[in-house]
């Protein structure tokens, strides 16, 4: 038996030896290959940026119809013209991976102002399950808070989230079947698949009485990616409060920029109580974070109306030019106020 | 569970310390709690269907045993129990690929019937069911007592570093071993550790590699140059022999932690001067699992050659079928039958000539070597292929793509992984990992283990890849 203590110490040596040489010689390269986001952090430090914004597909996507194209963050940047700035895009990304890419941003670097997008959805389990997570989190793995070995390790060994999609469908099956709906007033459905299967069963009706089944399935969309209400134990909240930590750490004037939601179609499609709902979790954001130091909440969730909205038949935060410049102007605003040097 | 997975590197260790804290009475109890937990990992529900054929074959092995001097009530139980285990692997296996093929059949007569058969099978089906006949038959033939302790029975069937792709084992091996008391020994901890290291090399730096690039050329043969393709069907060559061999090896480690020893499975297959010299080096528990319960019965090789060929064919058939129920296996077994068949045809007529000197020895046995191993490369890529269009589609590309300007982009690392498992084969011809290394000096030995960790952690694939012997 001591004799074999005896080289388990050996070999436990040899694994601090092994980290040493992984980081040294090979981190750089895996991070290239299997965390390639990396780089998205790497350029902020390159360009010596002051200001950072992260976000998702509704910073770059446009209308074909749009004569400038650029991205919501350009549109903030030109705002700003004596300020070194750049973006983090990454499409389907959320707090999880915007806190690890922020993290990654070396202390050195010259960043005052970080502006992070709060997409609503991202909340849902719609979003925290969605198929697209699995190469989400393997892509994480190697960013994480770990001595580089022991990341690579867990990416050898599949140490992370990697349900299949049918596992993450039944994730969130389960969660709409049991994630309950709580109304200040009397509401006949209690959870987001009750609320989704009589929508449907009804459907949306025409002005003859006919069924429109547009509306309808429409209208099952915007319940089944909204009605749900957001807690202290939501993993985005969790993710958040980690990038709220971050910045406080780091000195960063942080900027949640809550987007804009298509209420005015919910409200169309189905009255004031998904509305009702949606205004609900913007105002758990603004109350937990809105009143921190150092932190601003800018609420862009009613800011853009229906018509600037690109997606028609399925609810996402892509908009036209006007629409990207009413969130662009609203958080270059909450910018000026917070930062005492403009 | 899979070997190369995180809750494997979790749940092993926590198993051989439990085993060697307890008495060596509550043992098994625990070593059969952790094999159905290994087991029920991937489908809970599955374990019913093994339970099913362990109580059958385990109430007749005590039948059998107790009606010793009635011969025809013995069999009756023999029968019942071989039957009702195949009866058990041909409804999830092979029923489903019956059930198409008659539907073909009559859709061609123009009758329409159009039954499905949809049942998912379980994994490792094919191992544990061929495990269990083993004992079956050896407690007919009078070589086995019947084991009267169904919890020690059942971990027979269960024993969880060999259950889902095996060696399959015998009875004389691994159930008189589950009676013994396995006292704690540095030796078979430091052996453990080693093949485990080794195996996940094989599987988790080798194998997963190169299978990135297989599964681009069987996707869509078509898009490459002939030479990618024929680099493809060697890469799927050392795919599936890391794989395997990776699989058997971390088996044979884990258990060997515990003092158990199982059977080894490969010896340097792709070393074989013929087919024949390959199926006794590759997959050897199968091998001598068809030549003991299937071969000598039917007579094996004291007979005349047209019979010992007619032999030789439903052996190789039956193995190729027990790989998976399709066409292209039982063909890629035809085929080695008839291989084997030809070879022994032509070293009829043409003897083996004496005396050959040192450098022609060489030489005759490198080409030797290479001939089998272009052959058995050849039958992988009928093994392989997802289809008869896809096999067209391969041997299509192989011959005509010449031009083709679309590369596989292999990287550099591929041919340094592959060339090192190489030269370890080479270096442990006729030998095991664990012993080679007894003979080296500590300070090689912990070279290479340094090595071969490292490689394991920092260079294996970060695709999932699965065990390939587990759909069988």
């Amino acid at each position: 038996m001591k004799k074999l203590l005896y080289k388990f110490a050996l070999l436990a040596a040899l694994l601090v030896l092994m980290n040493w040489i992984y980081g040294k010689f090979f981190f750089k390269n895996d991070l290239l290959k299997h965390s390639d986001e990396v780089q998205l952090a790497w350029n902020i430090a390159h360009d010596s940026c002051a200001m950072v914004y992260t976000g998702e597909s509704s910073n770059h996507t446009f209308a074909w119809a749009d004569k400038d194209r650029r991205k919501i963050s350009d549109f903030i940047f030109d705002q700003f013209p004596e300020m070194r700035c750049g973006d983090m895009t990454k499409d389907a990304s959320h707090a999880e991976v915007y806190y690890y890419l922020l993290k990654h941003i070396p202390d050195d670097s010259p960043v005052e102002t970080v502006i992070v997008t709060m997409n609503l959805r991202s909340f849902g389990y719609n979003w925290i399950e969605s198929n697209l997570e699995t190469p989400i989190q393997k892509q994480l793995v190697l960013l994480k808070d770990n001595p580089p070995l022991v990341n690579r390790f867990k990416l050898a060994f599949k140490a992370y989230d990697m349900s299949t999609n049918a596992e993450r469908a039944e994730h969130r099956v389960y969660h709409r079947n049991h994630d309950t709906l709580v109304f200040p007033y009397n509401f006949e459905y209690h959870t987001n698949y009750e609320w989704d299967y009589n929508t449907n069963r009804k459907g949306i009706m025409n002005a003859d009485g006919t069924r429109n089944q547009e509306k309808t399935l429409l209208a099952i969309t915007f319940i089944q990616q909204y009605a749900f209400q957001i807690h202290d134990d939501n993993p985005r909240v969790k993710d958040f409060d980690n990038i709220v930590e971050l910045a406080r750490q780091r000195g960063w004037n942080l900027i949640f920029n809550i987007l804009a939601e298509n209420t005015e179609q919910a409200q169309n499609l189905l009255g004031n109580d998904l509305v009702f709902l949606m205004r609900q979790n913007r105002d758990y954001l603004v109350n937990r974070y809105g009143n921190l130091e150092n932190v601003t909440v800018v609420d862009n969730l009613e800011a853009v109306p229906d018509q600037y909205f690109i997606d028609r038949t399925f609810t996402t935060e892509h908009y036209t030019e006007a629409g990207r410049r009413i969130i662009a102007d609203n958080v270059a605003d909450a910018v000026i106020s917070a930062s005492p040097q403009f | 569970m899979l070997f190369n997975s995180i809750e494997y590197v979790i749940f092993l260790p926590i198993v051989v310390m439990l085993f060697y804290l307890l008495p060596q009475r509550y043992r098994w109890m625990m070593l059969l709690v952790a094999s159905c937990t290994f087991y029920m990992w991937f489908v809970p529900a599955y374990i019913l269907i093994l339970l099913g054929t362990i109580i059958i074959d385990y109430s007749a092995g005590i039948l059998m045993e107790k009606h010793a001097d009635n011969h025809k009530l013995k069999k009756r139980y023999f029968v019942i129990s071989i039957v009702s285990t195949c009866l058990v692997l041909f409804v999830f296996k092979y029923l489903g690929f019956v059930n198409d093929n008659f539907v073909a059949l009559c859709q061609a007569l123009s009758l329409n019937v159009n039954t499905t058969v949809d049942l998912i099978l379980p994994i490792g089906l094919s191992f544990h069911t061929f495990q269990s006949m083993s004992y079956v038959i050896e407690v007919y033939r009078g070589n086995q007592k019947a084991e009267r302790n169904f919890g020690i029975y059942s971990l027979y069937v269960m024993f969880f570093p060999q259950l889902v792709t095996g060696p399959i084992e015998r009875p004389g091996n691994l159930l008189r071993q589950l009676h013994e008391e396995k006292k704690f020994e540095y030796d078979n901890i430091s052996k453990g550790f080693r093949l485990i290291i080794f195996g996940l090399f094989i599987k988790m730096v080798v194998a997963d590699n190169v299978g990135a690039y297989v599964d681009m050329i069987y996707a869509d043969p078509g898009k490459y140059s002939s030479w990618d393709i024929l680099i493809g069907m060697f890469f799927y060559s050392f795919q599936i022999y890391g794989d395997f061999f990776g699989y058997s090896t971390i088996a044979l480690g884990s258990a060997k932690l515990m003092g158990f020893c199982i059977s080894d499975n490969f010896n340097t297959p792709y070393l074989s001067k013929s087919i024949a010299e390959f199926w006794h080096r590759w997959h050897i528990s199968l091998s001598t699992w068809f030549r003991d319960y299937v071969y000598f019965p039917l007579g094996g090789s004291r007979v005349k050659f047209g019979r010992w060929a007619y032999n030789i064919m439903v052996v190789f058939i039956l193995s190729g079928i027990w790989h998976g129920a399709a066409w292209n296996f039982l063909i890629w077994g035809a085929a080695h039958g008839l291989l084997h068949i030809v070879e022994k045809a032509i070293l009829n007529h043409i003897p083996e000539k004496e005396n050959r000197g040192r450098l022609e020895k060489i030489i005759v046995d490198g080409f030797k070597i290479a001939k089998t191993f272009l052959l058995v490369t050849l039958f992988w890529s009928i093994f392989r292929a997802t289809s008869f269009a896809n096999i067209s589609e391969l041997f299509q590309a192989l011959f005509n793509n010449f031009g083709v300007t679309e590369h596989l982009g292999i990287e550099s690392s591929i041919w340094v992984y592959l060339g090192l498992f190489i030269v370890m084969d080479i270096l442990l011809f006729n030998s095991r990992f664990d012993r080679w290394c007894d003979k080296r000096p500590a300070v090689v030995r912990w070279a290479i283990y340094f090595v071969l960790i490292f490689m394991i952690i920092a260079c294996s694939s970060v695709n999932n890849f699965p065990f390939i012997y587990f759909q069988f």
